[in-house]
């Protein structure tokens, strides 16, 4: 059965990117363009595992983050925050709402497949 | 129901984990399980059909051998599924629990 | 004899000694069987052997001598037994694998004869043959041990032991799935899953994490790589990972390779080599931390033994690089080169370096005035070389205080016995460094605070002893940086200052009224004042009231300030503040109308645009109110000119400056941003200027002034609290301006 990631960003073509890594890795791809559209989408199917950008319209990522661990079919569901180098202060908040992976931007697609699998293999 | 009772008899107590025993099951589980501990001597517990597990169902398990260890209860795991054994396997821990398993041929081939 | 052939003969030797030895082993392993150190010495026979094979191309000896390496590795490890059947098999090998020498040797060019090759399938058949059922039984045996909570082996494998939390599975952290993509960097050699707090019965939450899980893991991946499989469990677990006792030699000896250039810290060392990770360190560092602050009385313990506890790094290795510290240590002390240079040269050196920091900002000057973009490259190159070159030639002259401090040993000796007290002196922080011109002129005042203490400070044995303290008494010398001062503090357990004898004197000498309002504090820093002895019979030391005053005066005139603290019976503290250089500053340039003036950058806390949202003025009681914080303020070209400027028309900027606790604003018109000061000393005729304690010449030719801005805040302190008191009393009577 494979396992499903949800990836959320703003950036259609960073969805396009983590999507093809992802599906030819062997994983299922949900995609979802900003925190509103990615709730929105976790309807209580089976997801192993959530990556989020952090600075997205409508709805941010820490916001998401703290939503989504409000559901009963997602809240002890692993979460991915997407930051920036710089942006050190994020990865903070955004492990004190639950996202205790990360991935630095910008990334490589070995790079990402990497991170996923240290928390859920294809 | 998660949890069937295949059979009930002089104490002897024959269960079956349908599901996935995962940190979202873990719970509900436990307290089922425990209540069959409490009153049986002997529990089968039948895992044909857990096509799924995680550290969280793993852990169960290992409590409920504890507990049945210390209760004097006689527990045994049988007809192990894939994802339980590919656990097993991974952590050693096919002694741990001493129940013999039998691996299907076609899972290799899956 | 060629090159080759000098080789060729070195390795026959050392195949017939190996050999010879291989056999002897063999022999005593009949009898005894379980010597772990013979099977050792088997092992390096066939792995030498090999080795060297190798390197002549000998593959015949590669390849057979390969499959009794093997077997011998397996014996080694435990994992197949050695009884007689093997080591007749072995004994066979041996005289084989002499004739496989003696062939390439002597024949090196002609293949190897059918009948070696035959007898070289058969040994390896026979080595290998059993290979399969001892495996099994190898397996058995280990994970019966793992069962019973046994030792894992930890030879050639990385000790993995990860402590999972119990928030870990509601963090999203399964165990499992770092185990597997462990499995992706090597080989899980043994496991342990153990849930030693897991709580029985209704008590056991299934939603908390109670995993314990020790691996044996056999990898050649850095321990780097490693710790960040764990990467992000770091929250939700405690990861320990002690690299496998075969690497130990490997960090030995790239501890034995480090750089003896400069001493480095324990931590840094095993970084380097790849014993530690950069967290493993902190982690310690914490854990040290946490300790001192639990343990007062307890030292805090060392660095390595904390590491050793917690089990990241094993005790040889932490060994290994406290004596290779030592030995750079002792290495640079002896090879240590000094020049003696004559200290009026290098004076002269860093008053040219002054004028060259001068210029460099006039030429910068030109540059931007007309927009020479081309030249603005290089002026940006030169200005970083003269700012490394003014740093360099600075740190010329910075000696550590340590020796300075050293000195008062024997005077505090001499002291006590004349005074008869037994005093101890407790030196710390001799590492700071400052200017040896502020080391010079440190002495006098030092001496003579140090002095008090002994002579002031610290009671007599029988009065110690009375009020419960231990007869000796302790002066404590300590010396150390804080943001662009280096503060020295001198400190002693006597009876402290008498508050009350110090203010009837003062009465008594007219300093102050008897109707005073004066704090504590303010009462202690009276001692400073001119003609003020609290010791009614002055001794031939100290107390003759001359002294404290003149001490306040040439720190001061260092650019540094002194404080007191004390607490009756338990003490008195002296700290004292004072700049690093008296050369060159980094300072902050202001401006006010024509006239620009520098505040050490130092002593500046923030700039604000006085705009009314974030900080109001009272002009009346003279204070600003800066985000709800009060603050005496000073506007700058009020004071140093004298003439009311309507300030409503133009746009002003607060600076807030600060001087240890204290904070005041000083209200200017212009931010003119950092600047590089050059330090020149005003003569003796502005010696009576308030405010200021020297100038610089700018990179244009204009003077700026650098404030005294201790002694500005005090002014703005006083402004404030008379315009106060001014206020209150227009309030009583009545009358409004």
């Amino acid at each position: 059965m494979a396992k499903t990631i949800m990836i959320v960003d703003d950036s259609a073509s960073i969805r396009q990117v983590v999507g093809i890594a992802l599906k030819g890795a062997g994983y299922d791809v949900i995609e979802a363009c900003d925190g509103r559209d990615a709730l929105s989408k976790l309807t209580g199917q089976k997801i192993n595992l959530i990556i989020t950008d952090v600075n997205m319209p409508n709805m941010d990522g820490i916001t998401f983050v703290q939503e989504a661990k409000k559901l009963a079919a997602y809240k002890f569901t692993p979460m991915m925050m997407l930051t920036t180098e710089a942006a050190d202060d994020k990865k903070q908040a955004g492990k004190a709402a639950g996202a205790k992976a990360w991935l630095t931007k910008p990334f490589q697609a070995p790079t990402l497949l990497d991170a996923v699998s240290k928390l859920v293999l294809p | 129901m998660a949890i069937e009772v295949k059979q009930q008899k002089n104490g002897v107590i024959h269960l079956a984990i349908q599901d996935e025993m995962t940190i979202y099951s873990v719970l509900e589980q436990k307290q089922e399980l425990l209540k069959y501990l409490k009153t049986a001597k002997e529990v089968q517990i039948d895992l044909a059909d857990v096509t799924e597990i995680d550290g969280a169902g793993l852990q169960l398990l290992m409590f409920l051998k504890q507990e049945a260890l210390a209760a004097g209860i006689k527990l045994s795991l049988s007809q192990h599924s894939k994802a339980v054994v590919e656990v097993f396997e991974l952590l050693h821990l096919s002694n741990h629990f001493g129940d013999p398993i039998v691996i299907s041929a076609d899972w290799r081939t899956s | 004899m060629s090159e080759l052939d000098a080789a060729l003969t070195v390795f026959s030797q050392e195949a017939e000694e190996l050999l010879t030895d291989m056999e002897d082993a063999l022999l005593l392993l009949e009898t005894n069987p379980d010597d772990s150190e013979t099977i050792n010495s088997l092992f390096r026979a066939m792995h030498t052997i090999k080795g060297s094979s190798g390197l002549f191309g000998f593959n015949c000896i590669v390849a057979f001598t390969h499959e009794a390496e093997s077997v011998l590795d397996l014996v080694r490890n435990g994992e197949r037994v050695i009884d007689a059947e093997l080591i007749s098999v072995l004994l066979d090998s041996k005289d084989h694998t002499a004739k496989l020498v003696e062939h390439c040797l002597t024949q090196p060019d002609t293949p190897i004869p059918a009948e070696l090759s035959a007898v070289s399938e058969r040994l390896i058949k026979q080595l290998t043959g059993r290979q399969e059922t001892a495996i099994q039984q190898a397996a058995e045996k280990s994970s019966v041990e793992s069962e019973g909570g046994g030792d894992i082996s930890t030879d050639d494998n990385w000790l993995i032991s990860l402590d999972f939390h119990y928030d870990a599975f509601r963090d999203g952290m399964d165990p499992l799935s770092f185990i597997r993509y462990l499995k992706t960097l090597g080989e899980v050699k043994e496991i342990l899953t153990l849930a030693p707090d897991m709580p029985t019965g209704d008590d056991m939450d299934p939603e908390n994490c109670y995993l314990h899980i020790k691996i044996a893991f056999q990898s050649d991946a850095t321990k780097q790589t490693i710790e960040a499989v764990f990467e992000f469990a770091a929250e939700d677990c405690d990861i320990k990972i002690l690299p496998p006792n075969s690497k130990i030699e490997e960090y030995l000896r790239l501890l034995d390779q480090q750089a003896d250039t400069h001493v480095q810290r324990l931590g840094d060392m095993l970084i380097n080599v790849g014993a530690l990770t950069k967290n493993d360190v902190d982690h310690a560092l914490q854990h040290q931390h946490a300790d001192s602050l639990t343990e007062i009385e307890v030292p805090a313990k060392p660095l390595g033994e904390i590491l050793v506890e917690q089990h990241v790094v094993q005790q040889p290795l932490v060994d290994q690089a406290l004596k290779k510290q030592e030995q750079t240590k002792q290495k640079l002390a002896s090879e240590a080169n000094y020049i003696r240079v004559d200290a009026a040269k290098l004076g002269h050196l860093i008053n040219l370096v002054g004028e060259l920091v001068i210029s460099s900002a006039a030429m910068n000057l030109i540059v931007e005035r007309h927009a020479l973009t081309d030249a603005g490259d290089v002026a940006a190159s030169m200005n970083a070389l003269v700012n490394s070159i003014r740093d360099t030639a600075l740190e010329l002259r910075m000696v550590q205080i340590g020796e300075t401090f050293s000195r008062f040993r024997r005077m505090v000796r001499d002291v006590g016995k004349e005074l008869n007290k037994d005093i101890e002196l407790y030196i710390s922080g001799g590492e700071t460094e400052l200017d040896k011109t502020v080391v010079e002129k440190i002495n006098d005042p030092l001496t003579h605070l140090i002095r008090n203490a002994l002579d002031h400070g610290i009671e007599s044995a029988e009065q110690r002893l009375a009020a419960g303290k231990p007869a000796q008494g302790t002066v404590q010398l300590n010396a150390y940086h804080e943001s662009g001062h280096i503060v020295i503090q001198i400190a002693d357990d006597g009876a402290g200052l008498d508050s009350e004898r110090i203010l009837a004197k003062a009465i008594a000498n007219g300093l102050v009224k008897a109707d005073h309002d004066l704090t504590q504090q303010e009462i202690y820093n009276l001692i400073f004042a001119a003609g003020l002895s609290t010791k009614d019979q002055a001794t031939n030391l100290s107390g003759r009231g001359v002294g404290m005053d003149v001490v306040k005066k040439n720190i001061e005139a260092l650019r540094g300030s002194v404080e007191i603290d004390s607490v009756t019976g338990e003490g008195t503290t002296i700290t004292i503040s004072l700049p690093l250089t008296l050369a060159i500053i980094d300072g902050f340039m202001v401006g006010t109308g024509q006239d620009r003036y520098i505040i050490p950058l130092s002593m500046v806390d923030e700039c604000v645009e006085m705009n009314p949202e974030e900080c109001e003025i009272d002009e009346i009681q003279h204070y600003i109110n800066l985000r709800g914080q009060v603050l005496p303020y000073l506007r700058l070209g009020d004071y140093f000119s004298n003439q009311i400027i309507d300030s409503n028309n133009k746009r002003e900027s607060l600076v807030v400056v600060k001087f240890g606790q204290v904070k005041a604003g000083f209200v200017v018109d212009h931010l003119h941003g950092e600047h590089q000061t050059v330090i020149k000393p005003l003569g003796k005729v502005f010696d009576n200027l308030k405010g200021i304690t020297g100038a610089t010449v700018l990179g244009d030719g204009n003077v700026a002034l650098i404030l005294d801005v201790q002694g500005l805040i005090n002014s703005a302190i006083k402004y404030q609290s008379s315009s106060f008191h001014r206020q209150i009393k227009t309030n009583l009577s009545g009358e409004r301006k």
